[in-house]
């Protein structure tokens, strides 16, 4: 009674005394030869860490050798555990083998680790650190009694969700395919699409607490020149206890860091990534996200889509100066309306000026207020509509329907153009990228005030002061606004209108200038010369 | 950075306030005015009109009013108000009293002049729309022999206010219709005389529809020719016939008409279209007398004929060219007659015509150029030319 306390008691002062994140002087620390004290350091370091699994057993082959599997269960992949560390490590005789066939204990590592095990990635390690941070990771380990080394098996397996279509950039024609969460998943998501040596991966673990695995991704050769050096050394100074998505790190490394926009885009979609990379772009994988960083990054890819360099360029570079006209209406549309009503009615055909004044006869508001009551009804009922549980999606959809298009015009709350307006700006908003869409959502708020009070003189400056601001903006050293500003007028062929493949002969100056050419010349498809 | 922060925040706050919605005016705040009138009256003063629009009948929406923006039966789409005053801003001050909203001049379609207005002299009353920042140039301008207060009461069929309708009108350019700043550029000029529209309220057509089968009769503005100025008063009118010569004489030549007598067939007609024309003045000084030779040239549709002409044939497209080009030199000889012959003023711009060609003489002549330009010899030469028949060459024949 009174020794089930006491071994209790000795239990929770082991607890109390396991290393927390402040204590880090065991990383420091090597293996020792012994196994019951390698295993005692482990289950100091590991208490209360009720998913690692502790596993000793003798070796088949020279019985008085004991040996450990550590890992973490639900990372590892138990069945590979099983059949191809333990049971030819405990059962079997490897087949070649003479019966004969004995061996010493000083050889029992390497004859395991030669011939033992049916893994197909193993890695020799001596440092304590390495080996938690292995097991942390989902790796197997294997320690051997009388060896101051261990083997880490890569047998990783857990639940993870499958590859799926892109939930926020959605194509008609295109690769379906989305990142998920699992970064060797995504990596080699990538490395299909790409497959050259050429395509690096470099990984390094940033978060002192949840060491989450970050990769710099670029094709060498092509990449921006020290552009990498670049990122790697923006990440290298980042400090911080956590990162569980990519929006830390682009936060961490914004050029731009008080500006509304944002100069580092995001992107789920594999085929996009690998389109930047071609480019002369880097990407920055975060394990346990879908969102992938691309640096830099050009205002333009606001108006642009994967789709558009698949589907035929005619169309599709009409869709993008359609894209280009929401992206002016998105921004300005409710200014606009605003600044007319209240100060620049002539400006309106004497029938829409007739027509509007008689729909806002009734409203009780100045225009302003009626814009602003509007915006933000629609901004309220796009947050429910990503905010809201599924099921009862269809309620929010109609109640917003009913409460936008319907009853406030009945109730004379607001015109009917107003309603257009509003409703047209929200619409616009959706044919661009969204991350982009962000920042020109917010800016739209003091443009709408500031024409309400200075009219479209004050839009106009309004708008001379935000160009200025954008031309002032650099991603990772290549201006914000490129081509456009500064003009590269060749470049301008993929901007607001996309050239059909055979012209666009060259990478993006900028990006792409340390392998500038990416076909042949020429390559317009021509009927085949005759021969007499 | 901080303080660069907080300076922009103060620098931004003052902006807004300062400026202050300054001019701000919501659009029911504003009366939007969509015709003007202007009369002078018996005891001397200056009688103001605007018809404003009544803005709750276009609307539509809101109130759940009337099915499609059209206004209800019974239910009044505008306004007309008028005041009198020693000038026009005197009238325009007492009628702001009486109306809760800002006057707004900046859809004004029509500016309409009384005829006591125009033979008393137009300048008196011009300046207040030449300084309104809000008073366009492109607005129609008109003269009217009735009271102008009278032809602004009025409503029209098609359109949803007489104002509109008047300025739509003018704007198919069927008759001499110039605009506001033209008028200001003519009336300045000592080379010509303005012509102003003639507008009239009259009874036209018939209104008809469910509830309405007992006919009534509907007066609607119409352009009924021109009125002739010397300076700035009127001195007489012109009707429509009379004005199609006259747009002949200013190179004004749009959507023109021409009934011609048929040159084989006795009392049968050929209708024709003018669908371009252009006039050359070529003036001559010459041993102190002044000469004007005008070159007409006009290319010409042909769009109805009673017989059979045969329009596959030079010769009958000879003849026709012929007498349509002395058709257009009767026409233009008419108005000749009357404006130069009765008016005795130069209402064509011929004198600037001679201005740009004789720059000396023009300073000797230029003050009494309406005497010189009375006693001018005119020659015309017209050339026509036929260019299209309509879709048949030949008419369907009885006789073959």
């Amino acid at each position: 009674m009174f020794d089930f306390f006491k071994s209790k008691k000795t239990q929770e002062a082991a607890r109390l005394e396991s290393p927390g994140v402040k204590e880090q002087a065991w990383r420091n620390q090597k293996l020792k030869a012994n196994l019951k004290e390698n295993l005692t350091t482990l289950h100091f370091i590991l208490a209360d860490c009720y998913d690692v699994v502790f596993r000793e057993f003798d070796f088949a082959q020279l019985p008085d050798i004991r040996l450990a599997l550590i890992y973490v269960d639900g990372l590892a992949d138990k069945i590979q555990v099983s059949n191809f560390v333990m049971r030819s490590l405990s059962l079997e005789v490897p087949p070649a083998l003479p019966k004969e066939y004995k061996i010493t204990k000083a050889q029992a590592f390497d004859f395991i680790r030669d011939r033992g095990l049916c893994i197909h990635q193993i890695e020799e390690t001596d440092s304590l650190a390495r080996l938690i941070d292995a097991i942390m990771s989902g790796d197997t380990v294997l320690l051997v009694d009388g060896h101051a080394r261990a083997i880490i098996n890569g047998a990783r397996g857990w639940e993870a969700r499958s590859i799926e279509d892109s939930k926020t950039e959605a194509v008609v024609r295109g690769p379906r395919e989305s990142f998920v969460e699992t970064m060797r998943t995504n990596t080699s998501l990538l490395r299909r699409r790409i497959k050259n040596p050429a395509l690096k991966i470099e990984v390094r673990p940033i978060g002192k607490i949840t060491r989450t695995d970050v990769a710099v991704i670029y094709i060498k050769g092509v990449v921006y020149p020290g552009l990498v050096t670049e990122v790697k050394e923006r990440l290298s100074r980042i400090e911080i206890d956590a990162v569980l998505e990519s929006g830390y790190l682009e936060e961490l490394i914004d050029d731009n860091p008080l500006s509304p926009f944002c100069t580092i885009n995001h992107t789920d979609r594999v085929d996009k990534v690998a389109a930047m990379l071609l480019e002369g772009r880097a990407a920055i994988l975060t394990d346990g996200t879908p969102y992938v960083l691309t640096v830099p990054t050009l205002f333009n890819e606001i108006i642009q889509s994967p789709e558009d360099y698949y589907q035929r360029y005619f169309f599709y570079s009409l869709i993008r100066l359609i894209r280009l006209a929401a992206l002016i209406i998105f921004l300005t549309a409710p200014a606009i309306y605003v600044a007319l009503l209240t100060f620049h009615q002539e400006m309106l055909p004497t029938a829409l000026l007739l027509s509007i004044a008689g729909q806002r006869e009734a409203v009780p508001f100045p225009a302003l207020v009626e814009v602003l009551l509007m915006d933000i009804t629609f901004e309220i009922l796009r947050e429910a509509g990503i905010r809201m549980p599924q099921p009862v999606g269809q309620a929010v959809s109609i109640v917003g329907a009913i409460v936008i298009g319907e009853a406030s015009v009945r109730a004379g709350l607001v015109a009917p153009a107003t309603v257009i307006v509003v409703a047209l700006t929200g619409i616009a908003s959706f044919t661009l990228c969204y991350p982009g869409t962000l920042s020109l959502r917010l800016i739209k708020f003091p443009l709408t005030i500031i024409a309400a009070f200075t009219g479209l003189f004050g839009l106009i400056c309004s708008l001379i002061i935000l160009i200025t601001h954008l031309t002032s903006l650099r991603s990772f050293g290549i201006p914000f606004l490129y081509p456009v500003m500064p003009l590269s007028p060749a470049q301008l062929k993929d901007v607001v209108v996309r050239a059909p493949w055979w012209a666009l002969l060259t990478r993006p100056h900028l990006l792409g200038k340390e392998n500038p050419r990416r076909m042949k010349a020429g390559l317009k498809p021509k009927p085949p010369e005759k021969n007499n | 950075m901080k303080q660069k922060l907080f300076l922009i925040l103060i620098l931004l706050f003052i902006t807004i306030n300062i400026s202050g919605c300054w001019s701000k005016k919501e659009l029911n705040e504003i009366a939007i005015i969509l015709g003007t009138g202007v009369d002078y009256t018996k005891d001397n003063k200056i009688q103001l009109t605007y018809q404003l629009a009544r803005p709750a009948a276009f609307g539509g929406g809101g109130m759940g009013g009337g099915p499609g923006g059209g206004a209800a039966m019974n239910q009044n789409i505008t306004w007309i108000v008028s005041a009198t005053g020693d000038t026009v801003f005197d009238a325009q001050s007492r009628l702001s009293q009486q109306i809760p909203r800002h006057l707004y001049l900046g859809h004004n379609v029509v500016l309409i002049l009384g005829e006591r207005l125009c033979r008393h002299g137009v300048l008196d009353v011009i300046n207040f729309f030449h300084r309104q920042p809000l008073s366009r140039g492109t607005v129609w301008i008109m003269a009217t022999p009735q009271e102008a207060k009278k032809v602004l009461e009025s409503h029209s069929e098609l359109q949803m206010t007489s104002a509109q309708a008047i300025g739509f009108l003018a704007r198919l350019r069927t008759g001499y219709v110039l605009r506001f700043r033209d008028f200001s550029q003519d009336l300045a000029s000592r080379g010509t005389n303005p012509v102003l529209t003639r507008v009239e309220l009259k009874r036209q057509g018939v209104a008809q529809g469910p509830g309405l089968e007992k006919i009534h009769h509907h007066q609607e503005i119409i352009i009924t020719g021109a009125a002739i100025f010397k300076e700035d008063k009127l001195i007489g009118w012109l009707d429509c016939q009379e004005t199609q010569g006259l747009r002949w004489l200013k190179g004004d030549i749009h959507k023109m008409g021409i009934i011609i007598p048929s040159p084989i067939y006795p009392d049968k007609n050929i209708s024709l279209d003018v669908i371009k024309g252009n006039t050359k003045i070529e003036p001559v000084y010459q041993k102190g007398k002044v000469k004007f030779y005008l070159g007409i040239k006009a290319e010409i549709d042909v769009i109805e004929q009673q017989d059979e002409e045969d329009f596959t044939r030079t010769e009958m497209i000879k003849a026709v060219e012929n007498i349509t080009a002395t058709k257009i030199r009767q026409r233009v000889k008419i108005s000749l007659d009357k404006v130069q012959g009765e008016y005795k003023v130069d209402s064509f711009g011929f004198g600037e015509a001679f201005h740009r060609k004789h720059k000396k003489e023009w300073s000797k002549l230029k003050n009494r150029w309406d005497e010189e330009f009375a006693n001018a010899q005119v020659y015309l030469t017209v050339k026509v030319k036929l260019k299209d028949t309509g879709m048949q060459g030949r008419r369907a024949s009885l006789k073959r």
